[in-house]
């Protein structure tokens, strides 16, 4: 295969401030050969996406590249500023994550998808047109002829995305770089959205560097695997080889973090990504690796190879991915009695939700229109239980879990530990609604970053009417032992929190009321993964202690899969699919289920990923997936 | 793991090492404009306030023989037409300024957060009816409206202060209102409510916490604003009235004379009105740099 | 697009009917009521019953409001007793003065706003954009009636080139576009130079933020110039903003323009508003309020429609 782009040694520095720049990325090689995909895997501040603006040169002012762009053969890092625009859009197409703001919100799609042909090529608007018309069809847009003259708003996430695939395709080039991609899509639609760049990058035989944070989508699609941490590549080689036999501890952690269907417990790494500033001058993963020694900590391991995959780890040969799931993966709690008894009762419960109104007259009055969210949901929860609830987003899942905590009106009943909130009296109904507690997506949302922790913690406790700050922190600081924080925290503000603590911080919250239910929207979706399992151990942690249920309100029915006893489905605001989670997950009776289990990471017989390719490029899922996302546009612009 | 999450915390260099030095480096940069704003507040109120003491002569004294002078040793800033000392009369001009522009301000403050702080946690009926109404007065200039009324009621210091408060009130209610709309609908005010915090709970301890920096920084801005229009009423003559002087009127004084080029007359009583702004403004740009590099 | 403009419409209605009764709620709530005004404070309490009745201000409240109404939707805005006539007449004569002040000023800014604020936005954090937002600190404290003092001082006093002021030679019959034009370009000027104090600020940050944003990045990546990303998508969505912000501030430039007429005696809105509340010449001065109300409204009205053509997301909401 040849090569389309080479990094040589590429190292890249970002001014921050008016001190001197910090090096971001250290020493990447990589390559892309034509028609194959170069996946290059790294949580947030591996320095992921510095590395796809270094290649096209569109970085920061002031930051510094050192290393060898080989682009073909051409070094990109000794073009001038017309060569290298040449380059961008021609040569190397770019798609970013969130097409929404990465297209121009006030210019029609098809004026975006013509611009960069017409640049390039000098042709006609006219012609310019026609081939934007083209590429609409090739991506998988309906009626493309339509949709031409629409604007970015008008069309769907993944949508959005496919049109964003159709502009960086305008010049056919030999390079693709698509930096998160699929991030803040639906699974269903990522999955598209990975067998679309498949299908095109063959029949064009155009090399694509796929950069993500998640490993599980990539692992059907990528020819090669690159893993960055910190700024360095920790491991790197053959995709097949990388799955079946993950070298570095880094590599193996983060692949035991992925939660996949089926799975009792996720590996979790100690610890935060270093600062750039403050990089470890040794293995920048020693200080969380359970396997580090002294030399680790001192210099940086050359490259290491067994046959398979190349990895910088000096105890590379030996390390087994037994042995990593031994070393980081705590052995759950003994499960404490479970209390028998209902915890909470939904009964035929609808909301509907209001928005601007349609009609001249009523736009006057201020009223406005009605819409139905949900419909029809009816399920119970028992004590010690957690429940998961799963959906595409706009399917009505959050709306349950805000209805549950009485934060909406709605319709139908809601009852808990045996009594309706219908029937409450007002100061009875304020009690009960303290005991169902929430903790949200957004960590630094949910803290407010003007108080200091302690009394964040603290204040549930104040406001049940414990009197005395003293005395109140005392109690904050056992509920932050409880999540896993040290005490000394109490004073300090939120801001200067990383994303899993923050959670913590909303989780000890969270428990402060002793609740007996608590209500956890999309906890992990805007943490990394490896945060991500050390959280969602957490949470299984403190249920097996104290009995307490939880509705886990997720995309992810991998992640529920992991915690849930029951499963909700919930599609256009209705229940799909309701019933233990073993059930639910191993016989789905919806189709809809069906397709969401379809699409989440599994543990598949290494034997069957040997057929990677073909057969499995467009699945079955794809032509029923465009259905979807047609209703929703539908949906979201009548 | 609690520990070892305490020490990545505590580690020489760790997370809280680096957000302090970025704290720094924004504050030293806007360092330039706080103290300048401090400074100048310092001069134009110790000009207004103190420097009547230590400058005796009369603004009311008419000197005869020395009418509409230039600039000398015994009238440092000129006499107007009549022969009185400009520089007493400025300084006189800027005690009336000031001791009605910041209680006017404060008022206006007050009655801003009330305004918008009713709307934004009243029911939503509520809200509607007092934006509609809103609406309606902010299509109408605050000095237009200050002009109607001081056309009618008799013109002190007591009601220039109620005039200029009562009115210039509706810029901020709506950003006190649209913010506190902002923060009602924030997650840790949503985690609160769920633990029993009630609305005036949740107005005190999160909302006016949050919005703290914004409505002190908003306070030194009113006090720029409320010292430009009573200028701008006593400019127009519907302001601080004759015998007593403020700065709009000196300046008014020189534009009625101005055939005769008294630039004495106009120069140092329009550039203590943009000192004062001046002041109010930088420390208000300031403040909003401190404050948003410590959020 | 049809759906938007009803709404604003309706709005615009609804702010219209608010604005007409506070201001009939302020012409009442004066002490003595309006009569006083008109015969002074020492007028006897039979001569002000009788005006009262006279006026129809003897009537129900709510009788004078439907009055009020009555008269207004006939264009009729009261009588000027000081200065004899009927009050939408002497509107009339000064409404051409003003507009064509409010919109050479307006044209002006919003010309010098784009220029500043595109060199501010893309210069952001280095020494253009640190002087330009020291000149935009300095202007918004400069006070408009200081500023127009100073260019009379300086222009007309000093170089003698330019008229000191306005109202005399205006006055005479069709003076002339070039009399005309010469009155006009200090108090332009002025009023200018207070919307761009705010207006390239504003301006300014916009195009900083627009730059940041995603769709440069990807515009960028096509092989576009810099200047190209800036004027073919910078600039159009940095502009829907600045008419929001132009449309609010009306009111501004218009409190503005008050202080300018006066101190350059230019026969307007203004001027008139001024000199008649020196006099207490009520109807007047009412009348003038609501017509900057009704303005402010139509302004607001207008940058919206003006906003929904430059975003599609507006238009298709």
């Amino acid at each position: 295969m040849s090569a389309v782009l080479t990094l040589d040694n590429l190292s890249v520095a970002l001014k921050r401030g008016r001190g001197k720049p910090v090096p971001i990325l250290d020493d990447v090689n990589l390559t892309v050969a034509a028609g194959e995909m170069t996946a290059l895997v790294g949580e947030s501040g591996s320095g992921k996406t510095v590395a796809s603006l270094g290649i096209i040169r569109l970085l920061p002012r002031g930051a510094k590249i050192a290393g060898r762009v080989q682009l073909g053969d051409t070094d990109l890092t000794r073009l001038n500023d017309a060569e290298m625009r040449r380059v961008r859009g021609r040569d190397i197409g770019m798609v970013f994550q969130n097409p929404l703001s990465a297209l121009n919100p006030t210019t029609r799609v098809g004026n975006q998808i013509a611009e960069v042909y017409r640049l390039h090529t000098g042709e006609s608007d006219r012609a310019a047109r026609a081939r934007a018309l083209d590429l609409l069809g090739e991506v998988g847009i309906p009626n493309p002829a339509d949709r031409l003259d629409d604007y970015p708003h008008q069309f769907s996430g993944g949508m959005r995305q496919r049109v964003m695939i159709a502009m960086a395709l305008a010049c056919s080039p030999k390079l693709l770089i698509a930096d998160e991609p699929t991030t803040g899509l639906d699974l269903l639609v990522a999955r598209q959205i990975l067998a679309l760049l498949t299908r095109l990058r063959r029949e064009h035989r155009m090399g694509v560097l796929f950069i993500t944070h998640d490993l599980s989508i990539v692992e059907e699609h990528a020819d090669q695997v690159h893993v960055l941490y910190a700024g360095r590549s920790v491991e790197w080689g053959r995709a097949r080889d990388f799955f079946d036999q993950p070298r570095h501890p880094y590599s193996q952690a983060l692949l035991g973090a992925i939660p996949r269907l089926g799975q009792t417990r996720l590996t979790s790494i100690q610890g935060n990504l270093p600062d750039p500033e403050t990089r470890p001058p040794g293995c920048r993963f020693a200080p969380r690796c359970a396997f580090r020694e002294a030399a680790c900590e001192t210099a940086y391991p050359a490259p290491d190879t067994t046959g398979g995959t190349v990895f910088a780890c000096r105890r590379g040969r030996e390390i087994t991915q037994a042995d990593t799931l031994d070393a980081v993966t705590e052995s759950p709690p003994p499960r404490a009695r479970t209390v028998d008894g209902t915890a909470l009762k939904v009964d035929r419960l609808a909301v509907d939700y209001e928005r601007t109104a349609t009609s001249f007259l009523r736009g006057i009055v201020g009223r406005k229109d009605r819409l139905r969210a949900l419909e029809d949901i009816s399920f119970t929860l028992k004590h010690g239980e957690c429940l998961g609830i799963v959906g595409q987003s706009g399917s009505g899942k959050s709306t349950l879990g805000r209805a549950v905590l009485q934060m909406i009106p709605y319709h139908g009943g809601v009852v808990f530990e045996g009594e309706s909130f219908g029937a409450m009296k007002h100061r009875r109904r304020r009690l009960a609604r303290r005991r169902i507690q929430v903790v949200f997506q957004d960590p630094r949302e949910s803290l407010n970053p003007r108080m200091r922790i302690g009394d964040i913690v603290a204040e549930p406790l104040k406001l049940s009417g414990i009197s005395g700050q003293r005395k109140r922190w005392t109690q904050a600081a056992a509920l932050l032992d409880r999540v896993g924080l040290s005490e000394r925290m109490l004073p300090m503000f939120p801001g200067s929190l990383s994303g899993g603590q923050a959670q913590r911080i909303a989780i000890a919250r969270a428990l402060a009321t002793n609740p007996g239910i608590i209500v956890l929207d999309e906890p992990t979706s805007s943490l990394d993964v490896s945060t991500q399992a050390l959280l969602l151990n957490l949470l299984k942690d403190l249920a097996c202690q104290d009995g307490l249920s939880y509705m886990l309100i997720s995309h992810d029915i991998a992640a529920v899969s992991y915690m849930a006893d029951k499963v909700a489905v919930l599609n256009g605001g209705r229940l799909v699919e309701f019933g233990p989670a073993g059930d639910v997950l191993a016989h789905p009776r919806n189709d809809y289920t069906k397709e969401l289990i379809a699409a989440s990471p599994h543990f598949r017989p290494r034997a069957a990923q040997g057929g990677r390719g073909g057969a499995d490029e467009m699945p079955v899922y794809a032509t029923r997936t465009a259905q979807h996302e047609t209703a929703q546009t539908k949906e979201y612009n009548p | 793991m609690s520990n070892s999450l305490s020490q990545s915390l505590a580690a020489p260099g760790g997370m809280l090492r680096r957000s302090a030095i970025e704290r720094a480096s924004i504050w030293i940069g806007d360092r330039g404009t706080l103290i300048a704003g401090i400074a100048l507040s310092v001069f134009v109120l110790g000009f207004s306030l103190v420097g009547g003491l230590l400058y005796h002569a009369s603004p009311y004294a008419v000197h005869g023989h020395h009418a509409l002078q230039p600039p000398s040793a015994a009238f440092p800033f000129g006499t107007d037409q009549i022969g009185r000392n400009e520089l007493a009369r400025l300084i006189s001009g800027g005690y009336a300024t000031l001791i009605v522009s910041i209680p006017a301000a404060i008022l206006t403050f007050m009655l801003g957060i009330v305004y918008g702080l009713a709307a934004a946690l009243g029911p939503s009926w509520f809200d509607k009816v007092l934006m509609r109404l809103l609406d309606a007065i902010l299509a109408l200039p605050t000095l237009v409206v200050l002009i109607f009324f001081a056309a009618l009621v008799p013109l002190n210091d007591f009601s220039l202060v109620v005039l200029l408060g009562v009115t210039s009130w509706p810029g901020l209610a709506r950003l006190v209102r649209n913010e506190a709309i902002a923060q009602r609908g924030r997650d840790f005010v949503l985690a609160t409510r769920q633990f029993g915090g009630g609305t005036w709970y949740v107005a005190r301890v999160h909302i006016l916490r949050v919005m703290a920096p914004i409505l002190v920084v908003n306070a030194t801005f009113l006090i720029g604003d409320s010292v430009l229009a009573l200028s701008a009423l006593s400019f127009l003559g519907l302001g601080v009235q004759p015998p007593h002087t403020s700065w709009g009127g000196l300046l008014q004084t020189g534009l009625n004379l101005i055939a005769l080029n008294p630039w004495w007359m106009i120069l140092p009583s329009g550039a203590m009105i943009f000192l004062a702004i001046m002041a109010a403004n930088l420390l208000g740009q300031g403040l909003l740099a401190r404050f948003g590099a410590a959020r | 697009m049809l759906r938007m403009i009803t709404t604003r419409l309706a709005t615009a209605i609804l702010s219209l009917v608010i604005l007409v009764s506070i201001v009939f709620a302020m012409t009442h709530a004066t002490p003595g009521g309006p009569a006083y005004s008109i015969l002074g404070q020492k007028a006897t309490p039979a001569a002000v019953h009788e005006l009262n009745v006279r006026l129809g201000l003897a009537a129900p409240l709510w009788k004078q409001y439907a009055i009020w109404w009555w008269h207004l939707l006939q264009g009729r805005l009261g009588y000027s007793y000081l200065l004899n006539r009927p009050v939408t007449q002497l509107v009339g004569d000064y409404m051409a003065n003003t507009l064509a002040l409010y919109i050479g000023a307006i044209v002006l800014s919003v010309v010098l706003s784009i220029g500043i604020g595109l060199v501010q936005g893309v210069t952001y954090g280095r020494w253009p954009a640190k002087l330009i937002g020291a000149f935009q600190l300095s202007l918004y404290a400069l006070p408009t009636f200081f500023v127009g003092t100073i260019f009379i001082l300086y222009f007309s006093v000093t170089l003698g080139i330019l008229p000191t002021g306005g109202i005399t030679d205006l006055r005479i019959e069709n003076p002339g576009l070039l009399v005309y034009a010469r009155h006009l370009v200090l108090p332009v000027l002025t009023v200018g130079l207070l919307g761009v104090a705010g207006l390239s600020r504003y301006f300014g940050s916009s195009v900083h933020e627009e730059l940041g944003k995603d769709y440069v990045r990807t515009a960028l990546a096509k092989g576009l110039t810099f200047r190209a990303v800036l004027f073919r998508h910078v600039l159009r969505n940095a502009l829907r903003p600045l008419v929001t912000i132009l449309g609010l501030s009306f009111p501004y430039i218009f409190a503005g323009s008050v202080l300018v007429e006066s101190v350059f005696n230019y026969p307007g809105l203004g001027y008139l508003l001024w000199r008649s509340a020196l006099s207490q010449d009520y109807p007047v001065i009412s009348a003038i309020v609501l017509l900057i109300g009704v303005m402010t409204v139509l302004g607001n009205l207008l940058a919206d429609l003006v906003n929904g053509l430059l975003d599609p997301r507006e238009r298709f909401e």
